[in-house]
């Protein structure tokens, strides 16, 4: 990782830019629930939760449960190789 | 969903399900529309590093009918002689004979860098992925 810090939140037309799609297509997403938005004023934003699978690959909650199971791996993955070098 | 993706799980898998209940890995060790594979090696080093860690007995015994046991019979010399050469490690050959011998279409384990992924899809055509990279893919078929 560079250490870049992405926004937290992005406007319609960013996201149209990072998912390849066209603007009014990520209006229709927004309308139909399907992207998480919140409307401010007159304008949108999209928590960058909404857009996780193009950044990660992965849809926010699974991002999320993977990050859990790598939080304890090291030592689960340590004390199965001991193991296996047993066997 | 139908029952119709047959997995291999790599023991890592399993014991991060009992220690994290809110993972990827438990999500998938407790899906009940998924065929799950281990194999007899693999329980016996999921019961052992269990006690280890200090993981209780039953959190396996719990989920045991969620798995199909694959019967290793192969002495774990034979198994490192024909499938060392699908990891970088031979110690974790069991895992893709298991893999083979229960026929599964994905091998899933947090331990990619210890299989050497596209010989193994090549040979058997085995998909080697994570828990969380595998629940995206079913969502894609959706």
């Amino acid at each position: 990782m560079s250490g870049t810090v992405l926004p937290s939140v992005y406007t319609p037309e960013q996201v149209a830019t990072i998912l390849q799609l066209s603007k009014s297509t990520i209006y229709e997403l927004i309308s139909r629930g399907e992207l998480a938005a919140k409307k401010i004023g007159k304008v949108y934003r999209i928590p960058a939760t909404s857009i996780s699978f193009a950044i990660t690959g992965l849809d926010n909650d699974l991002y999320m449960a993977e990050k859990e199971d790598l939080k304890i791996l090291p030592k689960v993955q340590n004390e199965l190789a001991k193991v296996r070098s047993e066997l | 969903m139908t029952k119709s993706s047959k997995l291999f799980l790599d023991s890592d898998i399993i014991i991060s399900s009992f220690i994290s209940k809110t993972g990827a890995a438990s999500f998938i060790v407790n899906q009940k529309d998924l065929i799950l594979s281990i194999s007899n090696l693999s329980e016996k080093e999921i019961r052992i590093v269990m006690a280890r860690l200090k993981i209780e007995r039953k959190a396996l015994d719990k989920v045991s009918d969620n798995f199909i046991k694959i019967g290793l019979k192969e002495n774990t010399t034979t198994i490192k002689e024909k499938y060392s050469k699908y990891t970088s490690d031979p110690n974790d050959a069991h895992i893709v004979a298991g893999a083979v011998k229960s026929k599964s279409k994905f091998l899933i384990s947090y331990n990619l860098k210890h299989y050497k992924s596209e010989a193994i899809k090549r040979d058997f055509d085995i998909i080697l992925t994570t828990p969380a990279k595998f629940l995206q893919y079913l969502r894609s078929r959706n």
